[in-house]
């Protein structure tokens, strides 16, 4: 993303945010909000942003600390204030949105909620006295998945069932974003003519749909269905959008096994993402590692973070690996290392599993 | 008569309010508009008379300046109250209504409406006792004085 991009991105979460946290966030230097990736309010504590790979306290001034007591604190009344502004003052047009905890924001920025949750029978109807916010900053890297499309292509009509593994914050999201656009629009550069692609996004994750509208470019031949189940959505976008391929995030639910196979039994091509360490991992994962064993996925794209670069690794069916590459992702590891054990162990599990059989 | 006529309008207007809070009521509950498109939609219906400035002035001060219900409310009444045929006690009365719209889910925003609704009923039905009753002498006065000037003028 070029500076002007960064600071467009940046002003269009700005409108949102109670004053004093928009000058300090307004005020972080453009070095450290180029890797800005959540803006994390709590009331009563100190502002916080999460960046690539590391976390730091933010300041009035808008500079940045491991020491929490040099955080700008934040009021609860600011927190309040910031959840009324996400919902446009009108918590009603939300409250679904609410209730699963998270509000998609305009610029596709996603912003979950905690407060106390208030049940009707089983389901969640709403969460009130909002006690925190995370603002996660949607960035669309177009063109981040060129050279994996090259390994996931069929010749040059079809594309392979596809299924992406990661620990989490390694961007398989994003990567799935810019295969979805690369099948959708088509390649022709390589002579791919571009698939009737449909989305199941059921977090609004992919498209980031505000209002009804995604904020992510899809393509021109994708049909988007958001906010619903993969097992539904997957039935009614086979009934209703005869699709070649079928795109969806984090597999895990137990119905997402078998509406995949219904997909594969009507000759849809998936693209997928799941939450694992490697091949193995997804395995032996509850309720979809089976569908490793079926042989229906084709292309098993790894992804992983060691030394502050990030490998991708595209394997078949059968565990050969078809290719592999080391990015710098301009993050500084050591940095990483000190901001808790949970980074740091993320961050080397990850590595460690996408690196399996590198060293 | 001009004071007769104003009562008519206040009954006119408390009427047309409450067609406005009922439409309202669909925007909200039905079909989930945030409040400041629905005021702007509203303000946009020509038949909402003394109260489309009102709401022109509330969908623009939600949307532009991002102030909640409540705030908004308070300062496009300020800003229509010399339009609008209401005392200023009856302006305190109304002055209350948006401090919890927008601030809760559908229910507990149709049960705020209902009573509001409630309210400006109960208004609408003391200026309909008054147009009745205070009504009927103001315009008997006028005629009266109306004769009585003739009668001087003879």
């Amino acid at each position: 993303m070029t500076v002007i991009e960064e600071q467009e991105m940046l002003q269009g979460i700005v409108p949102y945010l109670p004053a004093r946290i928009a000058n300090a966030v307004s005020r972080i230097d453009f070095s450290h909000t180029r890797c800005l990736e959540e803006i994390r309010v709590k009331a009563g504590l100190p502002l916080m942003g999460v960046f690539s790979g590391y976390d730091r306290f933010i300041s009035e001034e808008g500079s940045l600390s491991t020491t929490a007591q040099l955080g700008l604190p934040v009021a609860g009344c600011e927190v309040e204030e910031l959840f009324y502004r996400m919902c446009e003052h009108s918590v009603y047009a939300y409250q679904e949105d609410i209730a699963r905890g998270f509000i998609t924001l305009r610029g596709g920025h996603r912003a979950g909620i905690c407060g106390s949750v208030v049940y009707q029978g089983e389901a969640i109807k709403a969460i009130k006295d909002i006690s925190s916010v995370c603002i996660r900053i949607s960035r669309q890297l177009k063109g981040c998945a060129g050279d994996v499309f090259l390994h996931i292509l069929r010749g040059l009509q079809d594309i392979y069932n596809t299924l992406i593994l990661s620990p989490p914050r390694c961007g398989k999201t994003t990567l799935l974003r810019d295969l979805c656009r690369m099948i959708s629009e088509g390649r022709p550069d390589i002579g791919f003519p571009g698939l009737r692609s449909a989305v199941v996004d059921e977090r609004s994750e992919l498209a980031a749909c505000y209002k009804g509208i995604p904020q992510n470019d899809l393509g021109p031949r994708t049909d988007i269905l958001d906010a619903c189940r993969k097992p539904e959505g997957i039935e009614m976008m086979l009934r209703g959008m005869s699709p070649s391929v079928i795109i969806v995030d984090e597999l895990g639910s137990p119905g997402d096994a078998q509406s995949i196979r219904r997909a594969w039994n009507a000759g849809v091509r998936i693209v997928a993402t799941a939450h694992a360490y490697d091949l193995e991992d997804f395995k032996r994962r509850l309720n979809i590692g089976s569908l490793a064993e079926d042989g229906g996925f084709e292309r098993y794209i790894i992804l992983g973070l060691r030394h502050g670069e990030r490998i991708i690794r595209v394997m078949d069916q059968n565990g050969d690996q078809r290719y592999c590459n080391h990015e710098d992702t301009g993050i500084n590891y050591g940095l990483c290392g000190l901001n808790g054990n949970r980074d740091e162990a993320v961050l080397k599990a990850s590595g460690e599993a996408a690196c399996a059989g590198q060293a | 008569m001009k004071l007769s006529s104003r009562l008519r309008e206040k009954q006119l207007a408390l009427a047309k309010l409450n067609e406005i809070l009922l439409q309202l009521e669909n925007e909200i509950c039905g079909l989930g508009v945030p409040l400041h498109k629905a005021f702007e939609k509203l303000s946009r219906m020509a038949s909402n008379g003394a109260w489309t400035a009102l709401l022109h002035a509330l969908a623009n001060n939600m949307n532009e300046r991002g102030t909640d219900a409540g705030m908004a409310w308070k300062q496009a009444l300020e800003e229509a109250a010399c339009g609008l045929p209401f005392d200023p006690g009856e302006l305190g009365l109304l002055k209350d209504f948006g401090d919890m719209l927008g601030k809760s889910d559908r229910d507990m925003q149709l049960a705020i409406l209902r009573m509001e609704k409630e309210k400006v009923m109960a208004m609408e039905s003391r200026a309909k006792e008054a147009l009745a009753t205070q009504g009927k002498l103001y315009r008997n006065l006028g005629a009266l004085f109306g004769a009585a000037a003739v009668i001087l003028l003879i």
